[in-house]
């Protein structure tokens, strides 16, 4: 019952005026950005957090985390309408969204991405209200070594799970902590990287990476595409009700999805994306008719949806609890919670409640604003779709050059947004993945931090780290993490007769 | 862009970029009192793994993508032109946002970029890129009391 009545204190928090309104706002904003094909998650959270500098942390969570599950709710739509994903965890509902959307069932297609989203999303709340205080509890005995070896898991979950080159991953992990330490040395007070100008030794702050990396090179990138991009058709929606038939066919895939995504979503490293896809992938097998999967089956569209909107859920636990986030997306909430003073973990549920259940308390309301947005008034908000690409791309740029010049008011920043722009452009030219990186420049000093002070207690030991119970196996799965992938690969590659293996 | 000899260039460019971090580390004073790790021993760490980490990037064979059409020259020129000059016009708007102001600048910075991007409905253009600036700075100004330079504006 503790549960119950911590979540009526969070409902509490919610229901104030104000919180309903940031509530609704963000989910609003969240759908809006999601649904631009090439902005997501990430981007969306960048562009809002300058607006949350002035705003107690419960307010500005409840908003940060609204434009979260907004933006994957809302990357549905594209998904659906254009066929062009708004957001990586939305890819696989296209695959029978889009057939669906042609033989004019959009409507159809959009209500069950609508309707199992919010089962989802109201699932994976349910788990995260019950899990999280179960997992803060434990993690209150962890040590420096233990915050260690788990961030060190989360940064490798996330760069083995990114792309198909390790190395790539791993570069651009390690750019990201070399980012993240420039500045002041806050255990000695020493300057590292400052190059002796004044602008750097505050460091460089996360949002000027993360709106340079991916809102601004998103916005190269779209550039470098030219005119060859997709522009959107204007098409018929159809009818936006589902039969009792269709709501009895859907049931069953949506439950198994949201829990599986929820799974999922609270591991570092697995999110939405791969939730989604893995959702996709079980349906297709154990449906009768999964030879219509990728035709226009309605179970494609609503296993997917309901698992990208679990994992969302889901991947706020080991952020709320561990005061570690497993992707780069709730990296960003980190580095926004960080802003406004709040430091997540295992203490936050004790010292500041009013965040922890309060955000949770919104998610429930934010799940039926977005419902409502996006069954009724989706025709309507889908209209955002028709925005002249050219003054897309131009207001895109003054956003991230508002939210940059917002923090410190220096055109020095600008400059480095540029940079990183151009950074980012190139990494993603080069097929270096962004995510890493920006989980490490989140975790890159909290990280030197945990080693030194654990390094402090044992009086330089580095056996400490493998000595504590804990903190060895999470290095280990951090290990066998990395290595996992590309043996399995070999071995693969080893038992198809007739291939020749190369390293 | 990823070519087979991609990995090559990245690699020795990481390498050289890693010899200069680690000449930087090298550098960072050590603190009076000692302790077991200070503030330069992190930074080596991550110098050498990167070094490393070039190693195996410049011996690791690229993903091709054979998709990818061979463009000559001016095809690239005319492929990144749109990049430079974004990239130049968010420079300009950096360099003279204190003294133009928040909405003149980010005016002709939307304005500019929308037109130049191809846009041709020069009223809806200048309509927009005057209404969100300046709703933007209201709002920011005056509700949120956030310091947006005023600049030429009178108000």
């Amino acid at each position: 019952m503790e549960a119950f009545e911590s979540l009526m204190y969070g409902f509490g928090v919610a229901l104030q005026p104000a919180n309903i309104m940031y509530v609704f706002l963000g989910v609003l904003a969240g759908t809006i950005i999601g649904m631009l094909p090439g902005l997501g998650p990430i981007s969306a959270l960048a562009l809002m957090i300058p607006i949350t500098y002035a705003m107690n942390p419960a307010s500005g969570l409840i908003l940060m985390a609204g434009v979260y599950y907004g933006a994957i709710f809302g990357g549905s739509t594209s998904s659906i309408l254009l066929n062009a994903p708004g957001v990586a965890g939305t890819v696989a509902t296209s695959f029978d969204g889009f057939p669906l959307a042609k033989q004019g069932k959009a409507g159809k297609a959009l209500a069950l991405a609508a309707w199992a989203s919010f089962v989802g999303g109201t699932i994976s709340v349910i788990g995260l209200m019950l899990v999280a205080p179960a997992l803060a509890s434990v993690a209150v005995s962890f040590g420096p070594a233990e915050y260690f070896a788990l961030m060190l898991l989360g940064l490798t979950a996330v760069v083995s799970l990114s792309e198909r080159s390790l190395v790539k991953g791993l570069i651009a992990a390690v750019f990201g902590i070399m980012v993240s330490i420039v500045g002041i040395d806050r255990q000695t007070g020493t300057q590292r990287y400052t190059f002796d100008s004044l602008h750097l030794l505050q460091g460089i702050d996360f949002l000027v990476v993360a709106l340079g990396v991916f809102a601004l090179a998103e916005v190269f990138v779209m550039l470098l595409a030219g005119r060859d991009a997709k522009t959107h058709e204007k098409q018929s929606l159809g009818s936006l009700r589902l039969s009792k038939d269709e709501v009895k066919e859907i049931a069953a895939p949506v439950g198994r999805s949201s829990v599986q995504g929820f799974f999922i979503g609270v591991l570092p490293g697995a999110g939405a994306t791969i939730a989604s896809f893995l959702a996709y992938i079980t349906e297709k097998r154990i449906a009768r008719d999964g030879n219509t999967f990728g035709k226009g089956n309605i179970k494609g569209v609503a296993a997917p949806e309901a698992a990208n909107n679990a994992a969302c859920g889901g991947s706020f636990v080991p952020l709320l609890t561990l005061g570690v986030p497993g992707s780069g997306s709730t990296a960003v909430l980190l580095g926004a919670l960080l802003v406004m003073g709040v430091t997540p973990g295992p203490m936050m549920l004790e010292q500041r409640p009013d965040v922890f259940w309060g955000v949770i308390a919104s998610m429930y309301l934010g799940n039926i604003f977005l419902l409502i947005l996006n069954l009724p008034l989706i025709p309507y908000i889908a209209r955002i779709l028709e925005v002249p690409r050219p003054m897309l791309l131009a207001l895109i740029i003054m956003f991230c050059m508002i939210g940059v010049y917002g923090i410190k008011f220096t055109a020095f920043d600008l400059y480095m947004l540029l940079g990183f722009g151009l950074v980012g452009l190139l990494m993603r030219l080069n097929g270096f993945p962004l995510a890493p990186m920006i989980l490490a420049l989140i975790l890159g000093d909290l990280m030197e931090e945990n080693l030194r002070r654990a390094l402090q207690i044992s009086g330089g030991d580095w056996m400490t780290f493998i000595e504590k119970p804990i903190s060895a196996s999470l290095i280990v799965i951090a290990i066998a993490s990395l290595i996992a992938p590309p043996v399995i690969r070999y071995i693969r590659r080893l038992r198809q007769p007739g291939v020749k293996v190369h390293g | 862009m990823i070519t087979n000899h991609s990995n090559r260039v990245l690699g020795v460019l990481i390498a050289l970029l890693s010899l200069l971090y680690l000449a930087a580390a090298y550098r960072i004073p050590t603190f009076p009192i000692p302790r077991p790790i200070d503030s330069d021993a992190f930074p080596k760490m991550l110098g050498f793994v990167m070094l490393a980490l070039s190693v195996w990037l410049f011996f690791e064979r690229p993903h091709v993508d054979a998709s990818d059409p061979q463009r000559t020259f001016g095809e690239q020129l005319r492929r990144w032109l749109p990049v430079v000059v974004t990239a130049g016009a968010i420079a300009l708007y950096a360099g003279t946002l204190q003294w133009l102001g928040f909405v003149p600048g980010s005016f002709l910075l939307v304005a500019g970029l929308t037109w130049f991007y191809g846009y041709r409905r020069h009223v809806v253009n200048g309509i927009v890129a005057l209404a969100v600036p300046l709703v933007l700075y209201l709002v920011m100004t005056r509700l949120m009391t956030i310091h947006l330079p005023r600049g030429l504006l009178p108000f």
